[in-house]
């Protein structure tokens, strides 16, 4: 009986702790992206970002995405990916519609995953 | 293209980017046994047969739980481990529950059924089961009873599992198997050729013994004609049918 309720205890606290560490972890991890993201589109739209400008932003998703990869599904990650490496080329090119159209998306994937790990009655049903 | 880009890799595993997918798979399976081997430790040591119901439950959707990661690299291994845990808490809690009183475990567990006492066999505690006379003689059989009235007792525990209590009056040198001609008020016309008779000389012997089938639950013939009668709310009896001649099993 008491092996069975500490071993309950422990476990409800393992869980617990995940929760709160893998909501804090993706909120924060996101919302540094959200802003390296805002930072490029303005730079896009006002036609003056260049290569520099979208390495920081592909750097700072392969370092988030290396922790990522413990908590969010693979084949999201290679969703941002693919839309990062689209955005490189286009600025390379300086197809500035093209680029805005792809940072758009990648802005809307960084809203719409984390909802994904919410606790609400869409993501629970 | 003279774009910059950042240190890159087409490999998922960016920390490890020199292991196979092979040795990736290897560590992941390693991982989920090691948390199984762990988890189910600490679930107790009951067998298979002898779990009760939402303990087979568990450990079935464990084992489905475990596969998905093990197999599927798309998927975080941390969902696998995250959803056997919370299954082993789930587990705890039920066993906690379980063992706090009559009702909790009758409502968990479920009780056991007698399904065979000094009466002969109870169809109502069987029905209760979804079980049937061919169920019981079946599970009989596993434990090396062939007849109906070899038991005093049978019991199916809330395991599954059939217990049983030997009749003294047992009569372990038959070496005929008895077969089921009627199950329930219904006539196994299969079984009933194997007799080599009729429906019309089964009948008339239920009539010479008080029975009709409709009131009959059970009964069984053996190769040697003794017969094993169960009408409905009465004590079984012990008869003997006159098999034809040519007869043998």
């Amino acid at each position: 009986m008491v092996k069975s309720i500490i071993s309950m205890i422990a476990v409800a606290l393992i869980l617990t702790f995940g929760v709160v560490f893998e909501t804090t972890f993706i909120k924060d991890e996101f919302k540094g992206l959200k802003e390296e993201t805002a930072i490029l589109y303005d730079k896009i739209e006002a036609e003056t970002a260049n290569d520099n400008d979208v390495y920081v932003l592909q750097t700072k998703w392969v370092n988030a995405k290396e922790k990522l990869h413990a908590f969010i599904s693979h084949n999201e990650i290679k969703e941002f990916d693919l839309w990062i490496a689209e955005t490189v080329k286009y600025v390379a090119e300086k197809n500035w519609n093209e680029a805005l159209t792809k940072m758009e998306v990648i802005m809307e994937l960084i809203e719409q995953v984390p909802k994904t790990f919410e606790f609400s009655f869409a993501n629970v049903f | 293209m003279s774009s910059k880009r950042a240190p890159y890799s087409a490999n998922i595993f960016v920390s490890f980017p020199h292991t196979t997918l092979m040795l990736v798979i290897f560590i992941r399976t390693l991982i989920i046994f090691l948390v199984l081997v762990v988890v189910m430790r600490l679930m107790g040591k009951r067998q298979i047969g002898e779990m009760q119901p939402f303990e087979f439950i568990i450990t079935l959707i464990i084992a489905d739980l475990a596969c998905i990661p093990m197999a599927d690299l798309s998927i975080p291994l941390i969902y696998g481990v995250a959803a056997v845990l919370a299954l082993f808490l789930l587990h705890q809690l039920f066993t906690l529950i379980e063992q706090s009183g009559r009702i909790p475990k009758k409502i968990l567990s479920g009780t056991p059924s007698v399904v065979i006492n000094k009466n002969g066999i109870d169809l109502n505690e069987l029905k209760k089961n979804n079980m049937g006379v061919e169920d019981l003689i079946e599970s009989m059989r596993s434990q090396g009873y062939f007849s109906l009235d070899d038991l005093d007792y049978a019991i199916f525990e809330s395991n599954g599992k059939l217990s049983a209590l030997e009749s003294a009056e047992r009569n372990s040198e038959s070496s005929s198997m008895p077969i089921l001609i009627v199950n329930n008020g219904k006539l196994l016309g299969k079984n009933l050729k194997v007799l080599q008779d009729g429906e019309e000389k089964l009948k008339t012997f239920l009539a010479q013994n008080g029975a009709t089938l409709k009131k009959t639950e059970a009964l069984t013939v053996d190769g040697n004609g003794r017969a094993y009668l169960k009408k409905k709310n009465e004590k079984f009896r012990i008869l003997y049918y006159p098999l034809n001649e040519k007869v043998q099993w």
